[in-house]
Formats: C-alpha cells, structure tokens, sequence
C-alpha cells in the first residue's frame, strides 16, 4: 500500500515537470575547445500573484541572462566573460530579448576565442526561456555592431541557429 | 558539478538549528539598533539599512556598507525598483536568486527557505541578513563587544574515485592550507583565517581516508579550521592542490593506489556523510537535505543490449538501484533521441558504435557526475516506447516512421517504478553537446538560415581571385603579447600566402598590404570589416581568406580554428583545417559562428585564428617565421584542393 501511494506521488512529480512549477532552465556555457556547450541546470519560478505574464517573461529572461553572464562555478572550465561583465538590464519585445551589458565586456583578450564562446552560451540560455527566440545584445544601452576591435557580429538579435 | 553536492553549512528554516545559531549571533547588535558596525577582512564596514523584521534583520540593498561589502567579496548585485528578482553574483560564481515576496531562495540550483521573504519599500529592496551573508560564504560573530564577519570555511566535498579521494575545500576568503601535524595514521590542515560551522567528524572509509574531522581553532578575528584526515593503514596524502584562491583540492590515495594524483573535476562526487555526534546545527534532517542524490549513490547502469525484436529493435538499459529518467526526441528531420539516467553512474567504459536499422548509432556515457545519457541516432521518425522495470529500462524502436510523436517523457527504475504521460508540448533545447559540433561531413546540425548576404548561386567574376585579409591593422593592433602584435602577423603571414598563390598562377587582391586600416584610422568596427568584406564582393573573388590570431584572457586555450557562417564556407573551412591540422598546434576544428566578415561576403569565405598569441607555445610558433610559412603553404594547398574539388561551372578550375 505504501509502494502504491510513494509511485503516485512520483508519478505526479514527474508528470507535471516542465508544466509549471518545477521547471528547470538549463545555462548553457562554451567548453575551452571553443565550441562544445556543457550546460548546468536551475529552477525557475512559476508565476507569483500579481505577475502578469509579461512580467514573468521580463524577470525570467533577467534571471537567464545573469546566469549565464556568471557561467559556471570556477573549477569548471568555461569561455567566460571578462571579469566584471554585468547584466545591466534586459527587455522583452515579441520572442527577442534585449541583453544590455556593461563595459567590462569590451574587455576582450583580442581573439574570436573569447568573443563566439561567451555569447554562444548567453544565447543559447535566454533562448532556452520559453517564449525567447533571439537575443540583441547592448553595452550600455548601446546597439554595436561589433565589440571594439571584435569579429562577431552583435548589430542584429543572435540566434542559436548562428551557432 | 561539484557544487550540487557540496556538504554547505546550513541555514534557514529548513534548517532550524542552524537558523537559531546564526539568529543568536546576529541578535546581540543588529535587531536593537537600525546600524551595525562590523569588520570584514581587518575593514570596518558601518551597515546602515538595517532592519528589524520579527526576530530577525533586513538590509536594504541600498545599504552603503553592504555595497561595500559586496564589492570587498567580489560579489554583483542585479536588481532595479519593481523588479521581481534580487540576484547576487557571488565570486565563486554561484548565483543567489531571492524573489520579492517569496521566502524561497535559489543558491546556484539549491532551493531553499529564508526566515522571512524579501520585501520592496520604497524604492529599496530588503533581504533576510542572514541568508545574505551566508550566501557570501559569512558568518556574523562577536568579538567582545565588535561585531566580526568572519569568512567560513563554507563547505568540503568528497569525490571518490575507487583508490582514491580528493577532499574539495571553498572558503569564503583566500584559503592557504598547510600541514599542521603529520603521521602515517593522521594529516592535519590548517586553514588560516576561516571560521567554520562545519565542525564534526564524517566516516569516509575510501581511497585510502577512514574519517575527516573539522574542527574550529583561533579566534573570532583570525580564525582558523582545521581539518584532520584519519588514514586508513596504506593511505596517503598528496600535496593540496590550489585550484584558485578560495578553492583547494587535498587529494588521498589507498593502499596500492599509487601516488595520490590530482582528481579531476569530471569525477564523480560523493556527498559528504552525515556528521557523527554533535554539533547541534546538524540535525539528521539537515544532514539528509545537504545531500542531494545520496538514495541513489550506489545506482549503476550495468550495462545496455540491443536486440532485434519483431517489429524494430529493443534498446535494454540495465540499471542496479533507483534512479529516475528522463527522455527527449528532436523533430524531424533530426531524428535523435537520448534518455538521462539521472542518479547513476556508468558502470564500464562509454559506448559508441553503429547500429542497423531502424538505428544508425547508439552512445552511452557519463553525461556529468550523476547522469547517464543513451543517446540513439534513428534511420527516421521511428515509433519509441520507453518501459522502465525493476531493474532495467527498455526503450523499443518501431521500423515504422509514424507522425507526431510526443517529444518527452519520464519516470523512474527500481524498486518505486513510475512512468509518466510523455509530453508532446514541452519544448527542449537539444542536448548541449550534440548541436555544437557537426557529426559528419555533411553538417546536418548546422542550420544555415538567411542571415549571410551570401546568394545560393554565387558565380565569381574573377573566378581566378582569391582575397586575402590580413586582420586588424593601422589604428587597430588587434591582441598584443609581450610586444608581439597580431596586425603584423597576421599581415606577414597574408604576404607569404599570397607570394605562394601568385607563384601558382592566381591572382591575389588583399584588404591590406601595409599596417594600416582597411577603412580609415580610428572607425568603427562595423565600417572597418565591411570595407575588407567589400573588397572581396566589388572584386567578385573566387574565395576570401581572413587571416587571424587568436587570444583569450589566460594562457590556457590554444590551437588553430576555423571560423565560417555561411553553407557556402563549410567545405571551403573543412578543407582549410584538413591542411592546417599539421600545423603543429592543436585542431581545434572548424566552428560555426556569427562573425562579421564571412557573413557579409558573398563568396565561400573562411576566418582561421591561426593559433594563440595568449598561450606560451603558441606563442613560440606565431613567433617564428618558418612556422608562419608553413601555415602559409597550408592554406595555399587548401585552397588549391577546393578549387579543384569544387569548380566554377563553366570557367575551368586551376
């Protein structure tokens, strides 16, 4: 009897993953080959009373974009940003998010190394946001066209079709 | 990730006895009063948004002393007025997730209860103190009558990999380990100027350690942890291991495990056990929250079988012990799936191999520490049923492609089997490493969308051009190390290239041939790398080579990549690192990405960071004129194997 009550119970954890309360959001980060994604996994909140909808997508995406900005713990190997990189802000218009980023990212080492690893994984994270397709990156509430001196370019909203 | 299984010191509600210590702590001189005067790190710090809120403290986060506190610790606090979420980005980096008007907080993936939830007065925000400056790896003190913040040594793994065990320590300040006291039956460590609520002693009994105890010495103001390792008969220590300032790795080995090496980070963790006796903060209920994944340490997948059945094949995963899973299949035309055995460890080595059809291949590994991915490639939108058993999960694969299919599902193995409804709706992103790297020639997982200015039927004018661009230059140096600029390199090596491709009978167009700007001193980027791409799509060029060096912002990376964006460069870049691959250096292959200049040419175009300048032996080689003619000869072979193998039609090849 007490097999059947503890299988329902999981039964009904596990159906209703993903479904609202419960879900994970993965935050993706560029593996040092420079390419391969290792991801961690974190919880999102469902909705709080009060919340409308697109202030749930809002606070998500913001929730996203400094998770990812902070990548992984330091003993993982990661592309990480250049030290100090902050989320300044973020907005939400359709299925494009709006990332606005310090300064410090401009902080770049000088190769496309650095540049194609952390926003792959910036990308791929806001775009795991259910309702986000497209991430437009700002610096300082700045539309670049690329880094100074960088190589990717950051004038159009990034996908993870870029990738 | 270590981190999920790292022994923390507790707090909050969930854990009340810690709660109380800690609320104890804080009660002599914050509650009275609405300031604290506390030294951190021998500075005093004044808090001066200090709240009363029952009988705990709220700071506001506009609180100057907690700026400068947060600033001292190397910590970043996101958050603006009306706004739902408080985040701190702490150093290690973990992010601390607190919500206005819920008591839940999130550290990194860990949920848990704060006493009170934070609140929005005014334009400021205020969080539970405690839970705060837990989060920052401190603990609040008294030192007679001062207030102390005293960095913890806040949590210690346990890996355990069979003959060995390496001992993970983080602190909330720099950690020095040094040996204290040494015998063939007991190490002991001192951790100068860290505090620990830790104390007590664990049965470890692997590679070659019986029991660690933890232990708080010194005083409020220097405080010190030490942490004594019982060795079992044969046990040994290696040296500590810094992985930076704040995390150190103290690696054992057992009898006949050899010299105690350093553990890696992929290995698999082993939560910590439950402390023994006191101290009061370590309730059974503590201990057990502090564990995530203890119930399914010993789980293992034994082993997987595939076998023809009468209408497809049967993928069977044996599994000893419970674990949960989880599935996903990609839409077609992408027809993989893979199901994580979450909680398990992969007993063997990992699997690749070809399978017939309805498979094509079948992987299975160690996905991270405690989850085993089986990971199917189908011949189509083959029909799966996925049945876990007692000791087993069977997944069945239909010869029959068969139409919307549901794209995930879940359940559990063991002793409690449960298997839920697949859900056709949930959406989720492709496993991470499966999207990033092509499987084959063909490129099937890069998606090439309208996003290059690049038309499907490209005919050079000049089929007998190839542009070269040599990166950087004039105003912009590019990466420079000790005195060695990337615009010179970059524009020796472009001139050696283009000497080879003349003497073959081409014709050569490059961005530059001087250290100058393609554009104009001083421009922006954007006008600066359309210039160079123009050059290539006025001159209508059979091919554009960008010429690069590669720099990241620590030695470690190194190699030669190529870059490319468009469908029109694959070949042209796989080519490229077919040749480049004898560099000398690492391949690091060819990667898929958003870069400028070989998405607005509209010839097959490619971007080789040809190695780093960031990496010492890299370096070497970037230095050295004889390599940089070798990389030239590379790319002038790979250029006259693509013109070959791909032809312009009707224009003859060279």
């Amino acid at each position: 009897m007490l097999l059947v009550i503890v299988a329902a119970g999981t039964w009904y954890y596990l159906s209703h993953r993903g479904a609202g309360t419960g879900a994970t959001l993965l935050v993706y980060f560029t593996k040092l080959d420079g390419k391969t994604l290792g991801d961690l996994s974190v919880s999102l909140r469902p909705p709080q009373a009060g919340e409308s909808a697109a202030e749930h997508l809002h606070n998500t995406v913001l929730y996203a974009a400094v998770q990812a900005v902070a990548g992984p713990p330091d003993d993982v190997q990661a592309v990480r940003f250049p030290p100090g990189t902050r989320v300044l802000g973020v907005s939400v218009d359709g299925s494009t998010a709006t990332v606005d980023l310090s300064k410090e990212v401009e902080r770049q080492a000088g190769g496309s190394f650095g540049e194609n690893g952390e926003f792959k994984g910036l990308v791929y994270t806001v775009t795991g946001v259910p309702g986000i397709s497209a991430v437009q990156v700002t610096i300082e509430g700045e539309k670049l066209q690329t880094l100074p001196g960088g190589h990717l370019e950051l004038d159009q909203p990034l996908q993870r079709s870029d990738w | 990730m270590n981190w999920t299984n790292r022994f923390n010191a507790p707090i909050g509600s969930k854990f009340p006895a810690a709660a109380f210590l800690l609320a104890a702590a804080l009660a002599i001189p914050a509650v009275a009063n609405t300031s604290l005067t506390a030294i951190y790190q021998q500075q005093s710090i004044r808090f001066t948004h200090l709240e009363s809120y029952g009988n705990d403290t709220a700071i506001g986060v506009d609180d100057p002393g907690f700026a400068t506190l947060l600033r001292e610790s190397g910590a970043v606090l996101t958050w603006k007025p009306g706004e739902r979420y408080v985040l701190i980005t702490t150093d290690v980096p973990v992010v601390v997730s607190f919500s206005i008007g819920d008591r839940r907080y999130d550290v990194g993936p860990i949920s848990l209860q704060a006493s009170f939830a934070p609140y929005q007065r005014g334009d400021e925000a205020y969080l539970p103190f405690n839970e705060v400056l837990h989060a920052l790896d401190l603990a609040l003190r008294q030192d007679g009558a001062v207030a102390v913040l005293q960095p913890q040594l806040a949590s210690l793994d346990v890996r355990n990999e069979g003959d060995r065990v390496a001992l993970l320590a983080h602190g909330g300040a720099p950690i020095r380990p040094r040996i204290v006291q040494q015998s063939g039956t007991a190490v002991t460590y001192e951790f100068d100027g860290v505090g620990t609520t830790l104390a007590g002693t664990r049965p470890i009994g692997a590679g070659g350690v019986r029991s660690v105890t933890i232990a708080q010495s010194g005083t409020v103001r220097d405080p010190k942890a030490l942490v004594t390792v019982q060795l079992m008969p044969g046990g040994a220590p290696a040296a500590p291991q810094q992985t930076d300032d704040r995390d150190v790795l103290l690696g054992f080995s057992g009898a006949g495990g050899g010299p105690a090496a350093p553990v890696v980070a992929e290995q698999s963790p082993t939560p910590m056990p439950p402390p023994q006796g006191p101290p009061a903060a370590s309730t059974p209920q503590a201990a057990a929250a502090a564990q995530p994944g203890n119930s399914n340490a010993a789980t293992t997948v034994t082993g997987v079988t595939v076998q023809r059945v009468a209408a497809g094949v049967s993928v069977t995963i044996a599994i000893a012990g419970n674990a949960t899973f989880e599935w996903h299949r990609l839409r077609e035309p992408d027809n993989r799936f893979w199901v994580d055995i979450q909680g398990a460890q992969l007993q063997g080595p990992p699997i690749e191999q070809n399978e017939p059809s309805p498979l094509l291949s079948m992987r299975v590994r160690q996905d991270d520490p405690t989850t085993v991915r089986v990971a199917l490639s189908l011949s189509g939108p083959k029909s799966i049923e996925v049945s876990p058993s007692n000791n087993a999960l069977d997944v069945e694969v239909g010869d029959n492609d068969v139409a919307d299919v549901p794209r995930s599902g879940s359940g559990s193995v063991g002793s409690v089997v449960a298997v839920s409804e697949p859900n056709a709706a949930f959406v989720t992103p492709a496993p991470s490493d499966e999207y990033a790297e092509p499987q084959n020639p063909q490129d099937t997982t890069w998606k090439f969308g309208p996003r290059g200015e690049s038309a499907p039927q490209y005919v050079p004018t000049n089929p007998r051009l190839i542009v070269i661009d040599p990166g950087h230059g004039g105003s912009d140096r590019g990466t420079i190390h000790g005195g060695v600029e990337e615009a010179v390199l970059t524009l020796d090596m472009a001139r050696r290239l283009r000497d080879i491709l003349v003497s073959r009978g081409w014709q050569v167009k490059m961005t530059r041939d001087a250290d100058v700007d393609v554009y104009a001193p001083n421009a922006d980027a954007h006008q600066e790398l359309q210039a160079r791409a123009d050059v290539a799509n006025n001159a209508g060029a059979r091919l554009f080579l960008s010429i690069h060096v590669n720099a990241y912002i620590n030695a470690g990376p190194y190699g030669t990549t190529c870059y490319i964006s468009k469908a029109e460069d694959v070949a042209f870049g796989r080519i490229l690192e077919t040749h480049l691959a004898a560099d000398g250096t690492k391949d690091d292959g060819v990667i898929k990405s958003h870069l400028y200049v070989t998405l607005h040419t509209r010839m097959p175009a490619a971007l080789v960071e040809t190695a780093f300048l960031s990496n010492p032996s890299d370096y070497a080689l970037l230095t050295s004129p004889a390599w940089r003619q070798k990389v030239a000869q590379e790319m002038a072979d790979a250029i006259g194997e693509y013109t070959q193998e791909y032809p312009v039609p009707n224009q003859p090849a060279q």
